[in-house]
């Protein structure tokens, strides 16, 4: 992370726009601190044309005063917003070329629906006609037309949503900011919306940041999943990269299914280091720049990857007692207690019958190149 | 022994009567002044009513200049109509300032209400005599304009207050992601939305200046308003003529509320229906 960004400077602001015509938005190091609370804390990002971005994280992570910083809502302390290439740090939103979605949608009480999917056209002054032929277009692709003359405060959850997006799309923005777009939604309809939204984000080519803290959201939408936490981004890179590589403890214990342990490197040899954990020692294989032996380090191993039928191969064994059973449908997974006193989360297909009991002792294995060691910064 | 849902229905029967009984002590006397301002040309301030004519009306219609009431009338409905615009930009204006929260803003929030804690005879005082040392000339519609303001701008100020404080800023936040100045947003988002919070303070602004006497009294110079007039009929004699006054100004505040009520439902009825 690099800790001197350079405050933006005049002369950048004219060059970029052929020097990187590809992407829709790039933070460099922006910082953002009310009083004695640092929300944001030197976010860089780059966001290629037309990509699909879930900003990742527990609540006060900073995800939204990220996002409120690309908007212009807030302005960053320090650091550089460029949208489409062009240094817009200091401009108010409205000088911005993006559109925003708000959590309960902040649609204008007195406006009815057709008024407010209007008012971005209004703001960019176009002729009349010109507005009321995009607003029936719109209203129609969006399934709204029936409710073009009636007011928010008469419309369902999904009506308000849809309104909302229709009012944000209709200027056909570089960039669309999605600040939790569907947590206000009944959980049944989020699966469809999500889906739909998908599908509009890849037909139009509107680059999406979606901010949410549900990982289900982030890992089945973005292109690019970046996880943040205490105002800084742990890790960015697709869902897959995320969920088979997590890059720090933190991660490895925010995305569901990881098995996270901490200890001390005890000795390095062939591609494998035995670490010595409050649960055991076990060994986890290393990329090409390995740790010393004596390091404070962490490691994880995804719940699918353990298995309770235990050969030779699995080096790393483990034996507890299985303290409660939960049934997803496709998985089955089991709550084992650890000697370090934290859990060990095995899952097992659905499909399978079930071969553990609560309250069952059983012997669980893995391979060491099953487990992750994680390179970022151990907390 | 009856049920907690029948002592409920109960104590409703018995708060709603209290209710009404208190309204009827809150109106009668206005009524009673009502009813004596019909009475005939030989009644007095009290029942019995001798007669019924509209004799006191045109008494006040056809004023000698000892007591004509036309000048001051026109004098507090002038200072009560710039006392309402005035408390409606002033404290439209402080309440958005107390929204952004400024360094101070416990203090200027405390300031403000001093207008309303402050004793009125003394302020009036106070102001008259710092007018005298600052060389400044008494008169309705600067001196007496001032110290009224001071008095309706805090009503007018906690009714915004009250109407920010349950405002959604997002709203605000939408429009200027839509491509809105700060200018629009106000313009087109904020102030429709605020407009009952608008009307409420100007009422205040309106009500609290027109019957404002002990703010005025030092402060009015050489033409008196509507209560400094009717205060100073009083001292000479009391006719009836004083009872038509209070119901024609009685009257007039109920027709301007129902007007701006019926206005604001009006309002709302065509933004709904309106077609795009």
């Amino acid at each position: 992370m690099d800790t001197l960004a350079q405050p933006s400077r005049v002369d950048e602001a004219v060059a970029p726009v052929l020097a990187r015509p590809q992407l829709d938005l790039e933070l460099r190091g922006i910082r953002k601190r009310y009083g004695d609370f640092t929300a944001v804390d030197g976010i860089s990002l780059k966001v290629a044309k037309g990509q699909f971005v879930c900003l990742l994280g527990p609540s006060g992570c900073g995800k939204t005063t990220t996002l409120r910083c690309v908007a212009g809502l807030e302005e960053p302390d320090d650091g550089g917003v460029l949208i489409g290439g062009k240094e817009v740090t200091r401009n108010p939103p409205w000088q911005r070329d993006i559109a925003m979605m708000f959590q309960d949608f902040a649609l204008f009480p007195h406006m009815t629906v057709a008024k407010q999917v209007a008012f971005g056209l209004e703001m960019l002054k176009k002729p009349k006609a010109e507005i009321a032929k995009r607003v029936h277009e719109v209203l129609t692709s969006f399934e709204i037309a029936v409710l073009a003359d009636r007011k928010p405060a008469s419309l369902s959850g999904g009506q308000r949503q849809r309104v909302a997006l229709a009012r944000a799309m209709i200027t056909e923005p570089r960039i669309l900011l999605l600040d939790e777009p569907i947590g206000a939604l009944d959980y049944s309809l989020r699966e469809t919306v999500m889906l739909e939204l998908k599908l509009l984000q890849q037909r139009t080519g509107i680059s999406f940041i979606w901010v949410t803290h549900d990982q289900n959201e982030a890992f089945s939408l973005g292109d690019l999943v970046v996880v943040m936490n205490h105002a800084h981004i742990e890790q960015q890179g697709t869902p897959e990269e995320i969920l088979q590589r997590p890059a720090t403890a933190f991660v490895a214990g925010f995305v569901q299914g990881n098995n996270v342990f901490r200890g001390r490197v005890v000795e390095v040899t062939a591609g494998l280091a035995k670490v010595a954990t409050a649960a055991g020692s076990f060994l986890v294989s290393v990329g090409p720049s390995p740790p010393l032996a004596g390091d404070e380090v962490s490691f994880s191993v995804r719940a699918e990857r353990i298995t309770d039928i235990v050969s030779d191969r699995h080096l790393n064994v483990l034996s507890a007692r299985c303290t409660a059973v939960e049934y997803f449908g496709s998985v089955r997974r089991h709550i084992f207690e650890r000697a370090d006193g934290e859990v060990l989360k095995y899952d097992q297909f659905g499909a399978h019958a079930a071969r553990i009991a609560v309250g069952q002792r059983s012997t669980l294995g893995w391979q060491p190149e099953d487990s992750v060691l994680h390179t970022g910064r151990v907390e | 022994m009856i049920g907690w849902k029948s002592r409920l229905r109960l104590t409703g029967w018995l708060l709603g009567t209290l209710t009404v009984i208190f309204l009827i002590y809150q109106w009668l006397p206005i009524f009673t002044l009502g009813l004596l301002s019909f009475s005939g040309p030989t009644g007095g301030t009290t029942f019995p009513m001798n007669g019924t004519s509209l004799h006191w009306y045109e008494e006040v219609w056809r004023a000698t200049v000892m007591n004509d009431f036309k000048p001051p009338l026109l004098r507090s409905t002038l200072l009560a109509a710039a006392c309402a615009v005035t408390t409606i930009v002033l404290s439209t204006m402080a309440a958005q300032a107390m929204r952004g929260r400024f360094r101070g803003n416990g203090w200027f929030f405390y300031l403000m209400l001093l207008g309303i804690m402050a004793p009125g005879i003394l302020v009036g005082f106070g102001f008259a005599i710092m007018m005298r040392l600052l060389g400044v000339e008494l008169s309705w519609d600067t001196t007496t304009f001032l110290v009224q303001v001071s008095w309706t701008l805090p009503f007018g100020f906690l009714t915004m207050l009250a109407v920010f404080n349950r405002f959604d800023t997002r709203v605000e936040e939408a429009a200027l992601t839509l491509g809105a100045s700060r200018l629009t947003t106000f313009r087109r988002i904020t102030l429709p939305l605020i407009v009952p919070g608008v009307i409420g303070a100007g009422l205040f602004g309106f009500s609290l200046s027109y019957d404002e006497y002990p703010r005025s009294m030092f402060t009015i110079g050489p033409d008196a308003t509507l209560p400094l007039a009717v205060m100073a009929q009083l001292d000479r004699q009391i006719t009836p003529e004083i009872y038509a006054i209070g119901t024609m100004t009685t009257l007039f505040s109920l027709i301007a509320v129902t007007l701006c009520t019926f206005g604001l439902w009006a309002m709302r009825r065509s933004t709904s229906l309106r077609r795009a």
